[in-house]
């Protein structure tokens, strides 16, 4: 599956400027919200935990599983944090955070377009999917929106946080979208 | 085109030949290009007579009916990724999608004074959001279902279900394919989890980009219908590929592992692209190694057939379909067609060449030019596809039923599972020898 098209951080050639609608697409906010899917995938609700666990392997192991299955979803960074406000003697909280971030050509803080908010569906994509499957492996997974992804982005190695708590990667600067994080009691090794 | 039912082809294989069945009306016969010609009238056919609704209605006896509503997959991926076999319809995103409800058109609308323009945009945006191919096809009435809409786990009404075929042509002209490509490494592994997942995950996403590219159009301030037009009518029409003895569309870039979504009809002011020639209809006259290494034998050795006014080489979807409750075990979509398709490689140069050659070259140089090709594809992939595929802590050289952990460095301890797998040997359940006590024809 091809990804958000790419483009050099150093390139100035907009790609789309002989297109007369492409602003539209960017910046004009949608007029029914029903038309969009992240409304929708966001607030679709979390099913059941798999009642049997699966065979898994050792942290590390699982650790890169879970890595290369949000690359293959569309993720082009993840990274696994530690929570540091888990407690081991409260059952519901979570150990470890999974981040995944996609490219973003356009800020989707300030491009309310369908267009400006494909980063925003890339990423809920992932996340959806990736914690059903670590449900499906019998763990708990929850995708918590209020969490400061980028922070916990920052913290897992993905990139660094810029003065406004923007992420900025090595590869492509701030043309960069943490999506959600996944919150879960997968066994996994923290990065960073 | 459409997996039509045996009744409906009845009626129209006996007819008489005609060269330009449409000559008489406002839509004249549409040129599909070399692989698909419609020689008759078509009959509009019902989709909820095609393989999945008979089976969910329990029309195609006990053991299809228990595996499509009653079965959960042994593979968590294929429980988040596949329709019917998840433990928790809430994990299938497909069916959040689907099920959604409807947006409405924007009453300020987007005035188009340059349709070329709005191609390349609308083109750009399915691209954008993650689309591998896409194209627009010229709407034809014989392209459309008859009655009422049809989407796997959802529902598509509108306001137009009581027009006719031809009502729908000429208010909605259009029909916008986007779909994309499934995982080639992946794909390897046909008749696995892993081959599944290459198929089911592409499956998912193209789903969700066609519901934003719908939404987007009436955020345009047009119509976009769900659930009318047949796939691979449409597929060939815009020329995202020609029909293969396999069945199924063969691009130009991905070959056979491609996706045939619900396309998108729609009055957006468009243009509509050509079919393609990329030699198919050439291959497939010689190639035949779809045909010999299904394992229910589903795929024709013979001429092109007509049914139901189209002339195309006709698959017995009906065998094809019943294994599956049979090897549910080890996975849940075949593939095998499309794996072995000479056509599917990867999407580079060498592919480009190979396409480009058989492009150009002359009709009556093709004969040899595919020999050529199909000796260079049999002696460097093989004629089947047995190699053997290792994706997270899948492996397929694990005999089916067999329990190994093959990740290199696990120490971790699997009960049951001390066997060693060696060899580059993958093993693809069942054998198409086995077959026949599971598949009576």
């Amino acid at each position: 599956m091809s990804s958000v098209a790419r483009k050099w951080p150093w390139s100035k050639k907009n790609v789309h400027g002989d297109d007369p609608y492409w602003d539209f697409f960017i910046n004009t906010p949608p007029a029914d919200l029903t038309n969009t899917v992240t409304e929708l995938i966001r607030n679709a609700p979390a099913g059941n935990i798999f009642p049997t666990k699966a065979d898994i392997h050792t942290p590390e192991i699982t650790s890169q599983h879970v890595k290369e299955m949000a690359r293959y979803f569309g993720a082009e960074w993840t990274g696994i944090a530690k929570l540091e406000r888990h407690h081991t003697d409260q059952p519901d909280s979570y150990p470890f955070a999974v981040l995944c971030a996609v490219q973003a050509e356009y800020n989707p803080r300030v491009s309310p377009g369908i267009g400006g908010q494909v980063p925003v569906q890339n990423g809920l994509f992932i996340t959806f999917v990736l914690s059903a499957w670590i449900r499906e492996l019998g763990f708990r997974a929850h995708v918590e929106s209020p969490l400061e992804a980028e922070a916990l982005a920052a913290r897992a190695g993905i990139g660094r946080l810029e003065a406004e708590g923007r992420l900025v990667t090595l590869q492509f600067g701030d043309k960069v979208y943490v999506a959600d994080a996944i919150c879960t009691d997968l066994p996994l090794i923290a990065d960073g | 085109m459409a997996l039509t039912s045996e009744q409906t082809a009845n009626q129209t294989n006996g007819r008489g030949v005609t060269q330009d069945a449409y000559a008489d009306t406002e839509f004249p016969t549409p040129y599909l290009g070399r692989s698909v010609r419609i020689v008759d009238k078509v009959v509009n056919v019902d989709m909820k007579q095609s393989p999945h609704p008979k089976n969910q209605r329990g029309e195609l006896g006990k053991p299809l009916f228990n595996w499509y509503h009653n079965t959960v997959s042994k593979d968590p991926l294929t429980r988040v990724s596949a329709p019917n076999h998840f433990a928790d319809r809430r994990h299938f995103l497909s069916t959040v999608i689907n099920q959604a409800a409807k947006g409405a058109i924007n009453p300020r609308r987007v005035e188009v004074s340059d349709p070329v323009a709005m191609t390349r945009h609308i083109k750009a945006v399915a691209h954008y959001m993650g689309a591998d191919v896409v194209a627009v096809a010229k709407a034809h009435p014989s392209f459309l279902y008859a009655g009422g809409r049809y989407v796997q786990d959802g529902s598509a009404q509108d306001a137009y279900e009581s027009n006719t075929p031809e009502d729908l042509t000429r208010r909605f002209p259009y029909i916008l394919v986007a779909t994309t490509a499934w995982d080639y490494d992946k794909l390897q592994a046909h008749r696995h989890f892993i081959g599944d997942a290459a198929y089911h995950v592409s499956q998912i996403k193209g789903n969700m980009i066609l519901k934003a590219l719908e939404g987007y159009i009436k955020e345009l301030g047009y119509t976009a219908l769900r659930g009318v037009a047949i796939p691979q009518a449409a597929g060939v029409a815009s020329g995202v590929g020609e029909l293969g003895r396999n069945g199924l569309l063969i691009n130009k870039h991905f070959g056979a592992r491609i996706h045939m979504p619900d396309p998108i009809m729609t009055d957006l002011p468009l243009v509509a692209d050509e079919p393609v020639d990329i030699g198919v209809d050439d291959f497939c006259k010689i190639c035949r190694k779809c045909a010999n290494t299904c394992p229910t034998n589903s795929i024709t050795f013979d001429d092109k057939v007509v049914q139901n006014g189209v002339e195309k080489y006709k698959i017995n979807w009906l065998t094809c379909y019943k294994l599956r409750p049979y090897v549910h075990d080890h996975w849940s979509s075949c593939l095998t067609c499309a794996t072995v398709c000479p056509y599917t490689k990867p999407n580079v140069w060498w592919r480009d060449l190979a396409v480009k050659a058989l492009h150009t070259c002359p009709y009556v140089a093709r004969p040899a030019l595919v020999h050529a090709l199909k000796w260079i594809d049999d002696r460097f992939w093989g004629v089947a596809r047995n190699h053997r595929v290792r994706w997270l802590d899948y492996d397929s050289g694990v005999k089916p039923g067999e329990h190994a952990c093959t990740v290199s460095g696990c120490t971790a301890s699997h009960a049951g599972q001390e066997q060693e797998v060696t060899g580059d040997f993958g093993f693809y359940a069942p054998l198409k020898e086995n077959t026949n006590r599971f598949v009576k024809r």
